[in-house]
């Protein structure tokens, strides 16, 4: 009976910790709803109405104009994948991107890249090359009225804890802006953190810190939903970058603790036991030689 | 090993004193600290705001990287006495230090790993510090596949002391990399974090109630408790070895 319990506790620590596993990359049980794929998981926008399909993540707000879109293209080349993206979302050929910057995340290096597709369509999308497909999340906004661009930039200093530099160099490359010309007014709490957040004549700007990054929207026009669509699309990106609800890790890595310091232990039992059971053999052997 | 006697029932006999009291208070001791520590990282104190559950995680990963540091260095110890003095009971320790510390050194690794995927996005990344972690831990376990290669034992003994103190260059490595190399995105919590580094948090009080009794138990209680264990074992182990050659008339 021994061996069977052993075996059995063996089993049922090795289903415990591939049930941690399936769990952990499934997220069920989350509080935060996830669209989930093969490919990637982000979270799906409260308030935006779905509009995904088994492979691309799709949302969008119809008083902003506004689609934020997470997808996979078949293509090992970022920029190639960023653009075939963009005509599928507008149907029109991207053009030669207003901005264009790389910046190194966790996962890789991904692409930032700025279109202006047309007079009333904007896009800002960021790609990564994952084995031999890119990894493409983009925004893009039909709005007349605004022009709006989300960016993701290395922080110049980052002991700072403040965006402010990276709104800079974000308004003067895409909006023709310095600093100057916008007021700081404070800073916003939403649920994708603390944004900083500038305003000026016809022009707003946000931006947050996490990690050593800065994260910064842009919008000339101001319509006044700059809040919200930062909101949202950092919502994606953190989501992507940060799974929000990973306490099913955390019970992978306590079960992968107790499983290898349970073996070092059990190890030492086992050795022991045999040890002892050798012994007696031996002895038995010794009388029966005697 | 000159005696080819058989032995007789009664020389069959191995050290089978019992335990001593110190190290059975150690081990009661170690025991508890262990579902302490767990309970005070896992349940008391707060979660990480922008990590959420995962960060708690760090209450294992780092000490266990520093309980396979005092494991790899007691390692380093009884290599050097064993050459020094030839005596077996520090080739045992060293033994058992490379046991213990690649057990930590892989709970270390693979706590990290899972801490990445919800961080990170990504279960590995080739980092210089996620590197040169797996790389220590490859070069403790070929110490064990060499050292069970080599028959004859006065060799096994000084050629394993001499690989056992130079297998410590990696877990140097491993411990300064992330102060050398500026391209690393490993956090650093003591000091500051390297400009690449993604998931950095702060070492609040919070956090420091809870990894200083861990960092504690595991720097120095968990690593000398087992080795201790380990290196009574190994002693009966080579002794019933040697009975066994006498049984058999070698």
């Amino acid at each position: 009976m021994k061996p069977l319990s052993a075996i059995s506790c063996t089993v049922m620590l090795l289903v415990s910790i591939t049930g941690g596993i399936l769990k952990a990359e499934d997220g069920e049980g989350a509080s935060t709803p996830y669209f989930q794929s093969y490919a990637f998981n982000v979270p799906i926008l409260k308030g935006w109405d779905d509009q995904s399909t088994d492979d691309i993540a799709q949302f969008q707000l119809a008083e902003a104009r506004a689609t934020i879109r997470t997808a996979t293209v078949a293509t090992s080349d970022a920029v190639a994948g960023a653009e075939a993206e963009l005509a599928a979302i507008t149907g029109a050929a991207a053009p030669q991107p207003s901005y264009r910057d790389k910046v190194n995340l966790a996962d890789g290096t991904w692409q930032v890249l700025v279109y202006d597709v047309d007079d009333e369509t904007t896009a800002s999308v960021m790609a990564r090359q994952a084995g031999a497909r890119v990894v493409v999340i983009s925004f893009v906004e039909r709005d007349p009225a605004a022009r709006t661009a989300l960016l993701t930039l290395a922080q110049a200093d980052d002991s700072l804890g403040d965006a402010s530099p990276e709104i800079a160099l974000a308004a003067e490359a895409i909006g023709g802006l310095a600093l100057g010309e916008l007021a700081e007014v404070g800073s916003e709490t939403l649920a994708s953190g603390e944004w900083v957040v500038y305003t000026g004549e016809g022009a707003a700007a946000m931006g947050m810190v996490f990690g050593n990054d800065s994260y910064v929207a842009l919008q000339v026009g101001a319509p006044g939903d700059l809040a919200a669509l930062a909101d949202a699309w950092n919502r994606t990106l953190l989501g992507f970058f940060i799974t929000p609800d990973n306490s099913r890790y955390l019970a992978l890595g306590l079960a992968v603790v107790i499983v290898i310091l349970g073996t070092l232990v059990g190890s030492l039992y086992w050795r022991e036991r045999n040890l002892r059971k050798d012994l007696a053999l031996l002895e038995q052997l010794a009388q029966e030689g005697d | 090993m000159g005696d080819n006697r058989k032995p007789a029932a009664e020389d069959l006999r191995i050290d089978s004193s019992p335990q001593p009291r110190l190290l059975k208070i150690l081990t009661i001791i170690t025991a508890l600290g262990f579902a302490g520590t767990l309970a005070l990282g896992f349940a008391i104190v707060g979660t990480d705001i922008q990590q959420g559950e995962i960060q708690r995680i760090f209450y294992i990963h780092m000490p266990s990287f520093f309980g396979a540091f005092t494991a790899f260095g007691l390692t380093v110890v009884g290599g050097v006495i064993y050459l020094t003095r030839k005596r077996e009971t520090w080739d045992r320790i060293a033994l058992a230090g490379v046991e213990v510390g690649l057990a930590f050194s892989l709970i270390n690794l693979l706590t990290g790993s899972i801490w990445a995927r919800p961080i990170w996005n990504t279960w590995w990344t080739w980092d210089p510090r996620l590197t040169s972690a797996a790389i220590m831990c490859l070069t403790y376990a070929a110490y064990l596949m060499l050292r069970a290669g080599i028959d004859d034992k006065s060799k096994r003994r000084a050629f394993m002391s001499v690989y056992g103190i130079l297998a410590f260059v990696t877990v140097l490595i491993t411990l300064f990399i992330i102060r050398i190399v500026p391209e690393t995105i490993h956090p650093v919590i003591v000091g500051a974090s390297p400009q690449n580094a993604q998931g950095s948090f702060e070492a609040t009080s919070g956090v420091a109630t809870a990894l200083l009794p861990s960092l504690l138990l595991w720097l120095t209680l968990m690593p000398i408790t087992l080795i201790w264990h380990r290196v009574r074992l190994e002693a009966r182990i080579e002794a019933l070895n040697r009975l066994k050659l006498q049984a058999l008339g070698g």
